[in-house]
């Protein structure tokens, strides 16, 4: 796996205890937003303490030359130790970092210490130097970005440190396989609204890119499950748009797994990820191969509660959702219950 | 074992682990209770070991994900860089950065010759023809030096004093401690920017210095820059040093790959230039509070020569007489924490 090309942000990390585990690395939009936060907030703080001194001064005559001074401190700390004393004491983060949930890292995944957070912040004079005119700021930088795989700018070269981010991303994954396609509308479905853990992991492991599976068989597989979950959401298919019906039949072959997607996508997005979700019903199902899976699943439900109460109430609440009746339903498959 | 067996029987603990990590997190460091200490370290491996299991049997994209980012947040909370305090701090200001410029000290005297030589040439032909100087730098502005220094600064000690006094305290530490840092950063081209810079301030300096003693106020001058200069020119050497480390790192590796000089001069380097910030703060308190008293000149040049050689003192002994043994290990184990960070951080 390491010598294969990488085209994403990973950087994978070994730990002492023997397991690779991957930081997404922090790409410039992300990391200028940031640097722009903090920019405004320096500024601000400069204008903040500008303001009360001379309200100070206005009062009493006598301090207008110690306000200067405390003036000019105040614009060096910001101009100099604001970033370093931030990552130093914050764990590797700024507010505009905290802000865009970055942080700064060493290249083994350690948090940075003082003298790197403060080396890499002093190198900043170095990376936003001006190459090809006013225009290019932070050429250096970002040149530099652009020529390391770790998004490294000259300071982060020299103290071996790199910008991760942070976003929970639990479904970076499935945003791939989701893309383009819309949530679920509440409005949409007139049953309820929930879909438990492990009939997302099928959906998952339905689209996973190295099951080489065509489109055409692909669809076939997820109508079974499509609609199945159809009627168990109370899915309404919206029909033809009057304005572009054209769309409506161009999507119409792979209706099923489009919608598949769009389950995916609006459940497995909350935000605490998986741990939110439900635990598993008692079935021990083998769900080795998809095929076999799709066939003998039962989409059960299972509430959110504790273990304890997932039992014998649920055996007798939960339906065989894949009946034969299913397969007999309309394609627009509007709200019958099976 | 089959995947949703698994997840039953693991998923428990991962909750717990995740519970236990947005409290720790939350937390300051001294606040950590022993046993949540002991919990999170047996999670977290356990974890690490579900993590393997799953990315070996490709268990699914979503599960690897969430395990990797519970990891991932687990090592951040355990693994972190020792804790530092003012105490650490003094430390090494007191031994450490001595030591460190005295196993550099070939960067400092390159980058003293540097500042120094155009800055006695520069000084040498102000001396003997103005206009020489007034060709270096603008008029106006050598002349403006030129009548600060023709008369006594201050009479007395007043409320003038101390406000005019503190505005310019603000103002050294504004400038000098960002040129110095400026002046170290620059060495982020392979050594070319620092060059560059001591040789600028040694030629401006020098300029300045020989107008001043060919108009005649060469004592006044003098008296009023012998105290700080201790602290100040040397900075302004060392943080030099520092960019010319760095840029040494980059040009010659020598036996380490570019990637590994790169951090171990550039450690180094930093190390340096922080220890010039804090003489430059001290040359700051100084020039602005002591350099410009009205006291007879004979009393500042004694106590500016006190001072340089407090500073020598400091530079050469500094850190030595804690025992030779303890230097050695001190550096030696230095050496090893800049070779491998990732024991350094445990």
């Amino acid at each position: 796996m390491p010598d294969t090309l990488k085209v994403d942000t990973r950087v994978t990390v070994e730990t002492p205890e023997g397991v690779d585990f991957q930081f997404m690395i922090a790409g410039p939009g992300k990391r200028g937003m940031s640097f722009i936060v903090d920019i405004m907030l320096k500024l601000g703080i400069i204008a903040a303490c500008l303001l009360i001194l001379s309200m100070m001064s206005a009062l009493s005559f006598q301090v207008s030359g110690v306000g200067g001074g405390i003036f000019l401190v105040t614009w060096f700390a910001m101009s100099w130790l604001y970033g370093s004393c931030f990552e130093a004491f914050w764990n590797g983060q700024t507010p505009g970092k905290k802000y865009q949930n970055l942080r700064v890292v060493r290249t083994n995944g350690t948090p940075i210490g003082w003298f790197e957070a403060f080396g890499r912040n002093l190198l900043i004079v170095a990376d936003g130097m001006l190459v090809l005119g006013p225009l290019a700021l932070n050429t250096v930088g970002l040149l530099s970005m652009a020529s390391t795989r770790r998004m490294q700018r000259l300071g982060d070269l020299v103290f071996d440190t790199m910008v991760i981010d942070e976003a929970r991303e639990f479904i970076s994954r499935a945003a791939g396989i989701t893309h383009g396609v819309e949530r679920l509308r509440r409005s949409e479905c007139n049953g309820q609204f929930h879909v438990p853990e492990r009939t997302l992991a099928v959906v998952e492991r339905l689209f996973e890119g190295d099951r080489l599976i065509s489109d055409g068989r692909r669809e076939e597989i997820a109508r079974t499950l499509s609609l199945a979950l159809r009627s168990r959401l109370d899915f309404v298919e919206p029909g033809p748009d009057p304005l572009n019906p054209n769309t409506y039949f161009v999507q119409t072959p792979l209706k099923h797994t489009t919608f598949l997607k769009r389950v995916l996508k609006t459940f497995s997005d909350s935000p605490n990820g998986r741990a939110a979700q439900t635990e598993d019903d008692g079935d021990d199902a083998s769900l080795e191969i998809i095929d076999e899976t799709l066939h003998s699943m039962n989409v059960s439900d299972s509430g959110p509660e504790s273990p304890a109460d997932a039992g014998p109430a649920e055996s007798a609440e939960g339906a065989t959702l894949v009946t034969g009746a299913d397969w007999q339903q309309p394609a627009s498959g509007d709200g019958s219950t099976s | 074992m089959n995947r949703e067996r698994f997840i039953r029987q693991r998923r428990a603990d991962w909750q717990q682990l995740e519970t236990l990590l947005t409290g720790m997190k939350n937390r300051r460091l001294s606040r950590w209770s022993g046993s949540d200490v002991t919990r999170l370290s047996g999670l977290y491996r356990s974890v690490c070991y579900d993590l393997s299991l799953v990315q070996s049997r490709e268990w699914g994209a979503r599960l690897e994900q969430y395990l990797n980012d519970l990891v991932a947040q687990g090592h951040n909370c355990l693994y972190r860089s020792p804790p530092r305090s003012i105490d650490t701090a003094l430390k090494f200001l007191s031994h450490g950065f001595p030591q460190l410029l005295r196993k550099r000290k070939n960067f400092f005297f390159v980058s003293l010759a540097l500042f120094a030589v155009p800055f006695l040439i520069a000084m040498i032909i102000a001396t003997n023809d103005p206009v020489v100087a007034e060709q270096i730098i603008d008029k106006t502005q050598m002349e403006q030096a030129g009548e600060s220094y023709s008369k006594d600064l201050y009479k007395d000690i007043d409320a003038n004093y101390a406000e005019e006094r503190t505005f310019m305290t603000g103002f050294y530490v504004w400038n000098n401690v960002g040129i110095a840092f400026r002046c170290f950063a620059l060495g982020a081209f392979f050594g070319a920017g620092t060059v560059v810079t001591l040789l600028f301030n040694g030629i401006m300096l020098g300029a300045v210095c020989g107008y001043i003693i060919n108009q005649g106020f060469s004592d006044n001058f003098f008296s009023f820059a012998i105290s700080h200069g201790s602290f100040e020119l040397t900075a302004i050497v060392i943080s030099g040093a520092a960019g010319l480390l760095l840029g040494w790192g980059m040009i010659h590796p020598g036996e380490l790959s570019r990637r590994e000089s790169l951090r171990v001069h550039g450690i180094d380097a930093i190390k340096l230039a922080s220890g010039a910030g804090a003489m430059l703060v001290i040359a700051a308190l100084i020039e602005g509070y002591f350099s410009p008293m009205a006291l007879p000149h004979s009393v500042k040049y004694v106590v500016g020569t006190m001072m340089w050689g407090l500073v020598f003192v400091y530079l050469v002994q500094g850190g030595r007489n804690a025992s030779g043994t303890e230097t050695t290990a001190d550096g030696h184990r230095h050496e090893v924490s800049t070779a491998h960070s990732a024991e350094d951080s445990e």
